[in-house]
Order: structure tokens, then C-alpha cells, then sequence
């Protein structure tokens, strides 16, 4: 019988290495800012009451009706909120696989391996363009 | 057995009654009047709801984000915007999770998902700003049909755990897409390589726009591509697209977030609900029926359908 041999490359371990820290930070701290949004630990840049009256609607008109909703990166600019600071923490679980490509993209360039260090670096450039809302219908 | 059997054919047929019954007594998303029900209710119920979902989604070897969509549009009062938009945070945080030990075993393979995440990744983008833009009842009508094809899938799909392919194709070869691992069910290294690239990346281009359209995770399509088409074992082919899913569905959530289509008093529970869940359903594992679990997600998944789609027409 075989003993157990990890085949993984250099790179997937660099990956796996900074996804596991990453998404334990992000869960930390959807479930932190979750606690200071509910219970009000902070102010709210609009009431609970408000959005949930509201979300029955399409986002368009959600917004329209309830305008100090957070949206895109318009919670940075009230990041002393709390609704806004629950918001800031779902915003950083769609960094994590950003972070984790630009590791991968260095281990590919330091192996001299082009055409996956090209890869890394184009996937890393659409998401930011997502996130910059460039490509996503942002403001 | 003859109990057995009863069991197995009556629990699905009348979860699928009640399914189809209940939402007509809670209040059906899109267009749906404010209720006075609290809030906390609704959130409560939220992370009760996603934490069963994500035990039984886990025992019968589906992400949770396929079944997310269908199941809280038909619950709960959201509006189909806010539950796709929480749909890729559900299929995200379960990816983002799952992630770590599976490339360290060297299950995932880095190459094999990037290759096909480039294009898919684009495609999300564009399938999430035309399921935004796209009237409600369109949506609801594509969504069930969507589902009902999934159904489809997941009632017919035999996949190979070891499938065996002639030689691979060329372009694999430029991307050096093949790999070894440790199986432990067979006690010894799988070798493997891929086939039919270029057909791998049309249909990864697929999937993706429905992924971003649909807010659904969409292991169901990833799997089946890698394992039948491409010809990637079954384990690589599980594990793969988790990371396929986690860049997909990264890319379609910042649309969402754009359009102020994610509520953090919805996805938040959610995504715990779904997690805890997930980590109880994979303890569960071994202790219970699956055959009879994956009976009852299929007819549920069948009836969200169904319901999604006479929802589009308006019935």
C-alpha cells in the first residue's frame, strides 16, 4: 500500500497558504460587523426598519426609495456606520481571490512561467475592473 | 427494505407538495406589498432556513448557491435582485472556505482553473448586468427553466470517476494542463490529463453568463465539464471547480455590488446559515441515507423551478 504523497506545486501551496488566512479574517469579520449592525452598536445610515420595508423591490428602486443604502464603494465614505461597516466586510470576501491571484501571479513570474503569470495578472485585471466598477455598471 | 423504498419514493413527494403550497401562504418575492412581519423574523428565519439548506446541500453533493436562489425567491419576501446578489456571496464564501486543503492535497488544480476561469470570469460579468437589466418575470421564467435543466442534469449525470481519454489535445498541452494526485480510495497516484480544450472553454463561457445572471454557484455545470467532457477525474474535477466558482462568482458579486443589489441584512445570515450548515451536513455524511437526501434536493429543486417559471408567466 502507498503512503499518502502531496503532489501539489509550489504555487497552489502559496495560493492555499493566503486563501486560508484571508477567509478566516473575512468570516471574523462579516460575523463582527453582522453584531455591530444589528444590534445598533453603532449609528446606521439608515434604519433596519427602513430596508426591510423596502426590500421587496428591485434594487433600481430600493435605492431610489431608501438613497443612504450602501452600494459599490459609497460605504467608505460613512465607514463610521454600522450598517455601512457590515457592508465593508462583504465587500473585502470579494478581494480574498483577488489577493490569493496576485500571490499566484508572483510564484508563475518567479518560475518563469509566462504564459500563467500572463493568466494571473489578466484574471487579477478583470476583477479589479469589476470591482473599480469599470466593466460592472459602477458610478 | 419494502419501508425503506416507501420512505425513500413518499418524503420528496410530499416535501415537494408542501413546497409548492407554502409559498402561496408566506409572501412570494418580486412586486410583493411590504408585510408588517419584524424583521428579525425574517432574518432568523433566514439563518435557520440557509443552515438546513446547507446540511442537506452538502449530503447531497450540490453547492448551496443552486439551491439558494430558486428556494428563498419562492420563501421569502426579497426581490429576486437581492437574492441572486446574495445567491454569489452564498457560492463564494462556501468556495472561499472549501478552498485551502484542497489545492494543499493537491486535488485542485491551479492551471486547469485558470485556464478556464479568464473567459468565464468575463462572461459572468456580462451575464449579471443583463440579469439586472432584464425585466423581472424574464428572469423568473430563464431562472426555472434553468433549474428544471439542472434538475435534468442531476437526475441523468453519470460521472466517471476515472475517465479515460485517448490522447490530449494541443492546446492542453501548450497550457500544461494535466496533473497527478493522491487518491485514497484507490491507495495510489492518478495520473491525468485533459481533452476537447477548446470545447471545455466555449461551454466554461456558458456557464459562467448563467452563473452571473442567476447568482447561482455553478459546481452543477462545472463538474459534469471537467469530469465528462474534459475528461478530468471526478475528485480534480470536484475540487477544481471550487476555485473556478470562487473567481467566477468574485467577478458577477461586484456587479451586484454595484447596482446595490446586496443587502448585508440578508447576506449575512445567509452566508453563516449556508457555512454552519455545510460543516454540520459534511459530520452528517457518513450517518445518513444520501440516495434519499439527493431524491428530495432534486424534487425540491424540480418544484422551485416550476414555480419560478410560472411565476414568469405571471401565474
Amino acid at each position: 500500500m502507498k503512503q499518502e504523497t502531496v503532489h501539489a506545486e509550489k504555487v497552489q501551496i502559496a495560493y492555499a497558504g493566503i486563501l486560508a488566512k484571508a477567509t478566516t479574517l473575512g468570516i471574523a469579520l462579516v460575523v463582527l460587523g453582522y453584531i455591530v449592525y444589528v444590534f445598533q452598536l453603532l449609528p446606521l445610515s439608515v434604519p433596519i426598519d427602513q430596508v426591510a420595508g423596502n426590500w421587496h423591490l428591485r434594487a433600481s428602486e430600493f435605492h431610489h426609495k431608501v438613497p443612504g443604502a450602501p452600494s459599490g464603494w459609497s460605504c467608505f465614505s460613512q465607514a463610521g456606520k454600522g450598517d455601512m461597516l457590515s457592508y465593508i466586510s462583504i465587500i473585502y470576501l470579494g478581494i480574498v481571490t483577488m489577493m490569493c491571484l496576485v500571490v499566484a501571479g508572483f510564484v508563475f513570474l518567479r518560475e518563469k512561467n509566462v504564459i500563467y503569470t500572463l493568466f494571473s495578472f489578466a484574471q487579477v485585471a478583470v476583477l479589479v475592473l469589476a470591482a473599480a466598477g469599470i466593466v460592472s455598471g459602477g458610478h | 427494505m419494502g419501508l425503506k423504498n416507501v420512505r425513500a419514493r413518499l418524503l420528496p413527494g410530499v416535501l415537494a407538495t408542501l413546497l409548492f403550497l407554502m409559498p402561496r401562504l408566506a409572501l412570494a418575492s418580486g412586486g410583493a406589498p411590504a408585510d408588517t412581519t419584524a424583521w428579525w423574523v425574517w432574518v432568523l428565519g433566514l439563518f435557520v432556513f440557509t443552515f438546513l439548506l446547507g446540511i442537506v446541500a452538502v449530503i447531497a453533493g450540490v453547492g448551496g448557491g443552486v439551491l439558494y436562489v430558486p428556494i428563498v425567491s419562492s420563501f421569502f419576501p426579497f426581490h429576486i435582485d437581492f437574492v441572486r446578489g446574495t445567491g454569489l456571496f452564498v457560492a463564494l464564501a462556501g468556495a472561499l472556505s472549501a478552498g485551502s486543503p484542497l489545492l494543499r492535497k493537491g486535488l485542485a488544480n491551479l492551471k486547469l482553473a485558470l485556464s478556464m476561469s479568464l473567459i468565464g470570469s468575463m462572461s459572468s460579468i456580462a451575464g449579471a448586468l443583463v440579469g439586472l437589466a432584464l425585466p423581472e418575470k424574464t428572469i423568473q421564467m430563464a431562472l426555472g427553466l434553468t433549474i428544471l435543466g439542472i434538475t435534468v442534469i442531476m437526475f441523468l449525470a453519470k460521472n466517471s470517476a476515472y475517465p479515460q481519454i485517448g490522447q490530449p489535445d494541443a492546446l492542453s498541452k501548450v497550457l500544461q494542463i494535466y496533473g497527478i494526485y493522491y487518491d485514497e480510495h484507490l491507495k495510489k497516484d492518478v495520473d491525468w490529463q485533459i481533452h476537447r480544450t477548446p470545447v471545455g472553454l466555449v461551454l466554461f463561457t456558458l456557464i459562467g453568463f448563467m452563473a452571473g445572471m442567476f447568482g447561482l454557484g455553478a459546481g452543477w455545470a462545472n463538474v459534469p465539464v471537467f469530469n465528462l467532457v474534459l475528461g478530468a477525474p471526478l475528485r480534480v474535477s470536484v475540487a477544481t471547480s471550487v476555485f473556478v466558482l470562487s473567481i467566477n462568482d468574485t467577478a458577477a458579486a461586484w456587479v451586484y455590488l454595484h447596482k446595490g443589489a446586496v443587502l448585508p441584512l440578508i447576506a449575512v445570515p445567509s452566508v453563516a446559515g449556508m457555512m454552519l450548515g455545510t460543516k454540520i451536513g459534511a459530520k452528517l455524511l457518513t450517518k445518513v441515507h444520501t440516495n434519499v437526501v439527493r431524491r428530495v434536493v432534486i424534487t425540491l429543486l424540480a418544484v422551485a423551478g416550476l414555480r419560478a417559471l410560472l411565476k414568469g408567466f405571471g401565474i
